[in-house]
């Protein structure tokens, strides 16, 4: 029989009917609507406690962001009152007469506000972190994406990769700090100059075991331009190692100021920073309790809700788990 | 194998001097080298010229340039042309006096002379003019001064600190007529009756020899010299600071070398072993005691070197860390998704989200409070007890990391085709668990080992300060603080050794502990 040939239909006493046979129509596949990103979501979502850390985090933001407008902190604003230094919130607010939010910390070494300061230091810390981190990962990604791919960019790679991340970075950031000046933009400059290349060495191992794989050298076998290899075979696959590597990063960007406000060589005094605050309140900690753990936890707090959303997005963009 | 090592150990040796080339740039040229007077009262204190002239002194001590007097130049070539006498000379104090007039002075043949002698070199001559009141008279500090003045270059600096960096005892060392043998042989120590090597001529008496101090086997044959501090440890040998034990002297009865075998026990805290050559005059006490011109020691002490106090702590941290973190990471891949699982997430999320700052402190305030240990090291009525919260916090985060690593790998390998195969065969899950996928898990694990090792040795930043410990840690960051160019110099050369080192000797060991790994670039899966 021609398949062609169409068929006509018959009126049967049976009550069947003949159906045209449509070539046309059964050559085309029918799947189910797949969008990644709508089901990465959905993962995502599944989890309750995701939506209670976006919760917390959209507190937190719009606390550090929207809170100093109406309550600028000023460290210097009590400087000339020495019987405002190192206060406890309830001598704090007893002084200031009665009941305030301003006081609710209590007050620091130079009378200022503990709880003005630790929402400012806040905007501070989440600011750098997420500029740092968009910085160098855009830079560590795509350097490291090249890096991975060519062989003789790997061979120059190494070897600045060697020198480079063998200069002790606080000897780096310090000298860098020292030149340029220790404000907020110069700070976000010598975390960032050679922050990327950590990110890009990690990168390139990342692309080189994909690159490798059997159906990346069949594509390539195929005659398939790099750049398709590129952004249809590799990238997806880093998506979940991307997130990964932000929810690493994120905090890192935090902890790191802390630490490097802790050994002297962070941002100036005019910055309000919760590496400062801590740095200050460590000298006295067991005698100013007010002045040492607020800030500590408030730093906790933010590191641990961006590391643990940043390791949740991780595995909602592996597809494996859309199951 | 051997080809590459040496290629590797080549490599590794171009990317440290250039390292320490970048380092020294950092220091030297790019920081603005007045930094050094920030806290120099010496300098406060000294006025218009005599303040020039104290920053090119220190500048001079500290790496930047050479300089050389007028005065210092004129002393030279008078003593050359006159002998010891020249002093008297009043031409030399004619040709001394004439840099102090400022119209005159050029004239002089001896400064057209120390121009164009010093000119010829690449100096540049420096002339400091005289500094007087508007009467006439000189203002305090404002002698004149006449110098020839030439920048380090810094390729020049690097080489210069290269060579320096290893010295070696020969047996001609010591200049010394009156010695009548030189020699380096092997005897019989008088103090242990264990051999030694003895040298005559060398700068140390004992150039190899045991005794009960840890590293035990000590030696003078090849000195390290990572370079001067200038002033965190005024003039100090950094390889000197962080070696040397910081504490009191304890004496005890010994007997001195002339003395051995007497009896006559005499008290000292002089360590025998460690006796140099004294230049100076002897005197009678010495001459009674000594068979010969080694007579200065150093003095025994019963405490910690600060590089020590480090590698204690760090490896004891690295050592529990090992022993926690493997099985309990093992545990956890083996109890997926169960309690003991989340309990470990857990603390590994507390310890790499939060700033270690922060969890040190809190760990540093229970240890203080709830188990009464001892907080700051120098405080701590019992020395022992105070070693215990510096080793707990520094293994809190390396335990975590190792946790972590090792349960992902174990989970990674727990679908392969040998553990079906070992199951389908009847082995135990604990068999299974413990003998065969750890030992692949541990592959990924083998190559941190040397470096989480030699890590120690270089101590950590906030344990250290938070604990007081008098350990290494904060070398560097006390030195960048201080501005100490020698102190950073050297942390640098030391840091980046470790590291290098640390990477070889990984790769090494990884080599080692799995077959299927070859170096070599031709065997194996390399890319």
């Amino acid at each position: 029989m021609n398949d062609n040939e169409k068929l006509v239909p018959v009126k049967d006493e049976s009550g069947f009917r003949f159906i045209s046979n449509d070539a046309i129509d059964s050559e085309r596949i029918i799947a189910p609507r797949y969008s990644y990103w709508r089901s990465v979501f959905r993962v995502f979502f599944r989890k309750k406690t995701n939506t209670i850390l976006l919760i917390l985090l959209v507190l937190m933001l719009v606390s550090s962001f929207v809170v100093p407008i109406f309550a600028p902190y000023d460290y210097k604003e009590n400087v000339t009152e020495a019987t405002m230094f190192n206060l406890s919130p309830a001598k704090a607010m007893e002084k200031t007469g009665g009941f305030s939010f301003k006081y609710l910390l209590g007050t620091g070494s130079l009378g200022n506000s503990i709880l003005y300061g630790i929402f400012s230091s806040a905007k501070t810390s989440i600011t750098l972190a997420v500029i740092c981190a968009a910085i160098n990962m855009t830079v560590g990604i795509l350097i490291g994406a090249v890096w991975g791919y060519s062989k003789k960019f790997d061979q120059v790679m190494l070897v600045i990769y060697q020198i480079i991340a063998n200069v002790p970075y606080i000897l780096l950031i310090s000298v860098l700090v020292y030149i340029i000046g220790s404000g907020f933009s110069s700070f976000v400059f010598a975390l960032t100059i050679t922050g990327w290349l950590g990110i890009a060495y990690f990168f390139r191992t990342q692309v080189m075991i994909i690159r490798d794989r059997d159906y990346s050298l069949a594509s390539k076998c195929l005659g398939t331009p790099i750049t398709r290899v590129v952004s249809k075979n590799i990238l997806p696959f880093m998506i979940s190692v991307i997130s990964t590597l932000l929810a690493t990063e994120l905090p890192s960007y935090i902890s790191m100021e802390v630490f490097l406000s802790f050994i002297g060589v962070g941002l100036s005094a005019e910055v309000p920073s919760l590496g400062r605050m801590i740095q200050q309140g460590q000298m006295a900690f067991r005698t100013f309790p007010w002045e040492f753990w607020p800030p500590v936890f408030v730093s906790a707090f933010i590191t641990i809700i961006l590391y643990m959303l940043g390791q949740n997005l991780a595995d909602a963009s592996d597809p494996r788990t859309h199951m | 194998m051997k080809k590459y090592m040496l290629k590797r150990i080549l490599f590794s040796l171009f990317s440290l001097l250039v390292v320490v080339m970048v380092v020294m740039l950092l220091v030297y040229n790019l920081t603005d080298r007045k930094v050094i007077f920030q806290t120099d009262d010496t300098w406060n204190k000294r006025n218009e010229n005599e303040k020039i002239y104290y920053e090119y002194t220190m500048y001079q001590k500290y790496g930047y340039l050479t300089f050389v007097n007028f005065s210092d130049y004129l002393g030279r070539t008078y003593r050359a042309e006159l002998g010891d006498e020249y002093t008297k000379d009043p031409d030399f104090i004619a040709d001394g006096k004439i840099i102090q007039k400022a119209d005159e002075y050029l004239s002089n043949p001896r400064v057209q002379q120390f121009k164009e002698e010093y000119e010829k070199e690449g100096y540049t001559i420096r002339y400091l003019s005289p500094v007087t009141f508007k009467n006439g008279r000189q203002k305090p500090g404002g002698r004149a001064y006449l110098l020839a003045v030439k920048e380090k270059n810094p390729l020049l600096r690097m080489v210069d600190y290269m060579k320096n960096l290893f010295t070696v005892e020969t047996k001609n060392q010591v200049q010394d007529e009156n010695l009548t043998e030189r020699f380096i042989r092997f005897e019989k120590d008088p103090y242990n009756g264990l051999f030694c090597i003895r040298g005559s001529g060398t700068l140390h008496k004992y150039l190899l020899y045991f005794d009960g101090r840890f590293p035990f086997i000590h030696q003078n044959f090849i000195h390290l010299n990572l370079g001067t501090s200038f002033t965190a440890y005024r003039g100090q040998e950094i390889t000197k600071v962080i070696t040397t034990p910081v504490g009191t002297p304890y004496s005890s009865m010994q007997e001195y070398p002339s003395l051995v075998g007497t009896g006559r026990l005499e008290e000292t805290a002089v360590d025998f072993h460690t006796l140099r050559y004294n230049p100076s005059e002897l005197t009678d006490f010495d001459k009674e005691r000594f068979p010969d011109r080694y007579t200065v020691g150093d003095y025994r002490i019963k405490a910690l070197s600060m590089i020590e106090n480090s590698f204690v702590i760090g490896i004891i941290a690295t050592i529990i860390s090992y022993l926690l973190g493997l099985p309990i990471g093992i545990l956890m891949a083996r109890h997926k998704d169960k309690l003991i699982d989340k309990i470990g997430n857990a603390y590994i999320i507390f310890i790499m989200a939060v700033p270690s700052l922060a969890y040190i402190f809190i760990f540093a305030a229970i240890g203080t409070t709830v188990f009464k240990l001892p907080y700051k090291f120098a405080t701590a009525t019992v020395p022992i007890l105070a070693y215990i919260l510096p080793t707990i916090s520094l293994a809190l985060p390396h335990i975590a990391s190792l946790m972590k690593w090792m349960r992902r790998y174990m989970i990674d390998q727990m679908n392969s085709d040998y553990v079906k195969f070992a199951r389908s065969q009847g082995l135990s899950e604990r068999e299974i668990f413990g003998t065969h996928i750890s030992k692949n898990a541990m592959i990924y694990l083998v190559h941190g080992i040397p470096a989480s090792i030699l890590g120690c040795l270089t101590g950590a930043i906030i344990t250290e300060r938070v604990y007081a410990v008098p350990g290494v840690g904060n070398l560097l960051t006390n030195a960048i603080n201080a501005h100490d160019n020698g102190v950073i110099i050297a942390c640098t050369v030391f840091y980046t050794t470790l590291s290098i080192l640390a990477i070889i000797l990984g790769d090494l060991l990884l080599a080692k502990y799995d077959p299927r790994i070859s170096l070599n670039k031709d065997k194996g899966g390399g890319r």
